[in-house]
């Protein structure tokens, strides 16, 4: 081991490091007056909290959808339709529950429960709002926080799309198998994407504990310097979900309805909750990362030496926010078609893996010239200090970026101009030059066949069918 | 055949509870199975959009699977070939279920009065509402979603009240005067012997 | 006062799968049950159901390769974690390290990118 150290000095430097050397980061929620059994309480008032967004989430999706589409939407149940969601919860109950003969019956039984199970596990991380005074103790309003949070979510998505995969597997039915595995490689597919764009948080924050993140972003959200991490995010938040647009595992037109196309009763409405539960935790984690948590935004903050920015009042910035996300899907399903699933994959694995992948070693050289890791040397510009490598990295990455650009859109020229090429009709058509009618393109005028011979066979093109056959016979 | 708990209750103040509940939640939550068989699908489909909008009674959400389906809307003609189709989505859809034979074809036939055409869809599924129209218009199957509402979703009888229901109409049918010994609704005498297409 | 971060997870979790639970076997208990052949049978659009292939049948070999990616790309993400967390007191040699391994991992991306392992067709 001695000499291994010797022969690599900075791999020495890295195993030797003090644990006294980690700069003094942000203070991580302080659990110390959290009785076991407050623990306990706070689990149910944060079970009920995410119970009762489901049921306001469902209407508020078909509400808004109808107003965007120029109808009230569902008004009958209870004051403005409120209690839609409700009914529909009894109506499922109430509802048969079916079997197939051919399904597998521990599991068939086992799938919903598990997916409704860890659709609800990953709130417990998300901080909701400050320290606050709850039965005379004061504790954060967040369930639990673990040094590895963020990963704890990703992680649990993952054992979700197990729920997705055994429903579609114990069905013993086709439409559900083939929903199910396409579920699946949709959400391990996206997954990844997901993961590579949370590093880029982690290399600011230096941790992944939640409230740590939280209270890293006081002054400034991630969504400023991650700004990609951020899009790719939200790109990938609705991959992860099954919703519109890429809600390919449940495409009626050619899956019926997907995983749970042999579900019924109250096992289908375990998925229904189950979905909207995991919109509601990758809003809620998008909220973390990006939008600081439950921290006040601009005009607030500042206001009373942080009075909104603390306590009870979390709740509601986090809330308000978290609203925001859940709108935006429900925009989002307003808005867009289905995409193809090649489309997708093809977008997923060609586009955000390896761009994200370049996206966060571009933070990770920014972060770095911050730390000082390139060099100490500064230079003072508008009265700030800013590292000179910080300058160099950014003038390199914005270099980088142009030139792709301009690579690009070479490229885009060079295919336009292909295909101008390829779509240059002729002035004048033999309607009859391959023996079957052919119609004038726009701008195109017709040869009579009976007055004039036929073109010669060179300046036939794509446009005119001609067989070599017909050919032949006129010869 | 087998009830669920609800409907084991002792006949009383719980089981009309029960069935007010039941009924309640089933007329607000009714889903339709994704379904159509002829042009009466494109009023069906009308009823979707912002005009009349379906969704008002929460019926938006078209199911594309029956097991999650509470109504099937039979919108169209049913081909003899088209029939068994019918009747395998109908079987599989989880009970409680209701039909609503829409248009005059599903009815009875129709226009299509050949051997290719089922002469009413009731044939071969029970119906609950039968539509009349050639295409009815969307106004027209909103009306008859209503109705059904009424009359078959929102006092449906369980258990004991559903046994007292079934005996109260049999007895009523047994108790019927047959159609041939009531009295003559109208006068047909008046048009004896005069051609009633001239 | 609790030591252990994951036993108000393990809370949390347990109310979820007590409630999952609970309601699906409620779900069993209440509603009608009414069994018919056609009921049984798994739904293909109303028509006779493919017959059930032997041994669960195959399947498409895309969702094959597209696991083994998606483990290629997990792990890369495992190590950029950690890296990610520690960059602050890793320095310099964690970045170069980084950038080499990941120029690694494009090496092996492109080479699948080029035999058609991306393309779903």
């Amino acid at each position: 081991m001695s000499t291994l150290l010797t022969l690599a000095p900075e791999f020495a430097s890295v195993v030797a490091l003090p644990a006294a050397d980690v700069p003094p980061s942000v203070p991580r929620a302080d659990f110390s007056d959290t009785p076991i059994w407050l623990s306990a309480v706070k689990a149910l008032l944060l079970f009920v909290f995410l119970l009762l967004n489901t049921l306001v989430v469902i209407w508020f999706e078909r509400r808004v959808i109808g107003r965007m589409q120029n109808r009230p939407g569902p008004n009958r149940a209870g004051p403005f339709g409120l209690m839609q969601t409700l009914f529909d919860g009894l109506k499922s109950l109430f509802k048969e529950d079916v079997k197939p003969a051919a399904a597998d019956a521990f599991l068939f039984t086992l799938a919903p429960i598990l997916f409704a199970t860890m659709a609800f596990v990953s709130f417990a991380i998300i901080p909701l709002g400050g320290t606050v005074n709850l039965f005379g103790h004061q504790t954060p309003l967040q369930l639990t926080d673990l040094s590895v949070a963020a990963l704890l979510v990703l992680a649990v998505a993952g054992v979700a799309a197990y729920g997705v995969i055994l429903a579609g597997w114990s069905s013993g039915s086709t439409y559900p198998l083939l929903g199910g595995l396409r579920s699946t490689a949709q959400v391990i597919s996206y997954e990844i994407a997901m993961g590579l764009a949370l590093v880029a948080v982690f290399l600011y924050s230096g941790s992944m504990s939640t409230s740590q993140i939280v209270e890293a972003q006081r002054n400034l959200w991630y969504i400023v310097p991650a700004f990609i991490s951020f899009v790719v995010y939200v790109i990938t938040m609705v991959g992860e979900t099954n919703r519109i647009p890429f809600d390919l595992a449940e495409g009626e037109g050619e899956l019926v309805a997907g995983y749970h196309t042999e579900y019924s009763g109250f096992r289908f409405a375990m998925y229904y909750l189950g979905e909207y539960i995991n919109m509601f935790t990758v809003s809620a984690l998008a909220t973390t990362m990006f939008l600081g948590g439950w921290h006040a935004p601009l005009p607030f903050n500042l206001i009373g030496d942080g009075y909104f920015d603390s306590g009870w009042w979390g709740l509601l910035w986090f809330t308000i926010k978290m609203w925001l996300f859940m709108f935006f899907f429900v925009w989002l399903r307003g808005t867009l078609p289905r995409t193809r699933y090649d489309q997708f994959m093809a977008f997923g694995w060609k586009l955000l893996i390896p761009g994200t992948l370049l996206w966060v070693m571009a933070v990770a050289f920014i972060r770095g010239a911050q730390l000082g890791f390139l060099g100490d040397s500064s230079i003072a510009i508008a009265g700030r200090e800013i590292p000179i490598a910080t300058l160099i990295v950014i003038g390199v990455l914005l270099v980088a970026v142009l030139v792709v650009l301009w690579l690009w859109e070479t490229k885009m020229t060079e295919r336009e101009e292909a295909a101008a090429k390829a779509a240059d009709v002729p002035e004048e058509i033999d309607p009859y030059a391959g023996g079957y009618p052919v119609p004038p393109l726009p701008g195109q005028r017709l040869r009579e066949p009976s007055t004039y011979p036929a073109l010669p066979r060179a300046g036939a093109t794509a446009t005119v069918v001609d067989t070599p056959t017909v050919e032949n016979k006129e010869a | 055949m087998g009830y669920g708990i609800e409907e084991k209750l002792p006949s009383g103040i719980l089981l009309s509870s029960v069935e007010e509940i039941v009924g309640l939640s089933h007329k607000s939550s009714m889903w339709p199975v994704t379904f159509g068989l002829a042009c009466c699908a494109i009023e069906m489909m009308a009823v979707g959009g912002p005009h009349y909008d379906i969704a008002r009674f929460g019926m938006e959400r078209f199911s594309a699977s029956p097991r999650q389906a509470d109504l099937m809307i039979v919108a169209g003609r049913v081909s003899q070939k088209m029939a068994p189709v019918v009747r395998q989505v109908y079987d599989q859809m989880a009970n409680p279920k209701w039909v609503i034979s829409m248009g005059v074809c599903a009815s009875s036939g129709g226009m299509f009065n050949n051997y290719a055409i089922v002469q009413g869809v009731d044939h071969i599924i029970p119906v609950d509402i039968y539509l009349p129209g050639c295409p009815p218009r969307p106004e027209m199957l909103l009306n008859a979603i209503v109705q059904l509402h009424k009359e078959k979703v929102r006092h449906r009888p369980l258990g004991a009240n559903r046994a007292a229901a079934a005996k109260r109409a049999e007895e009523a049918a047994m108790a019927a005067v047959p159609t041939q010994l009531q009295p003559a609704t109208h006068d047909h005498g008046g048009y004896v012997g005069k051609n009633l297409l001239a | 006062m609790i030591d252990n971060p994951y036993v108000p997870l393990l809370f949390f979790m347990t109310l979820g799968l007590l409630f999952a639970a609970g309601s699906v076997g409620a779900g069993q208990l209440i509603g009608p049950k009414k069994a018919n052949a056609a009921k049984a049978m798994p739904y293909e659009c109303g028509l006779q159901p493919s017959p059930k292939a032997e041994e669960g049948g195959r399947v498409p070999i895309k969702y094959y390769l597209t696991a083994m990616l998606f483990i290629i790309f997990d792990v890369e993400s495992l190590f950029l974690f950690p890296f990610a967390v520690a960059f602050n007191q890793l320095g310099l040699f964690a970045l170069v390290e980084m950038v080499l391994f990941v120029i690694t991992v494009f090496v092996a991306y492109a080479y699948v990118w080029r035999r058609g392992g991306l393309n779903w067709d």
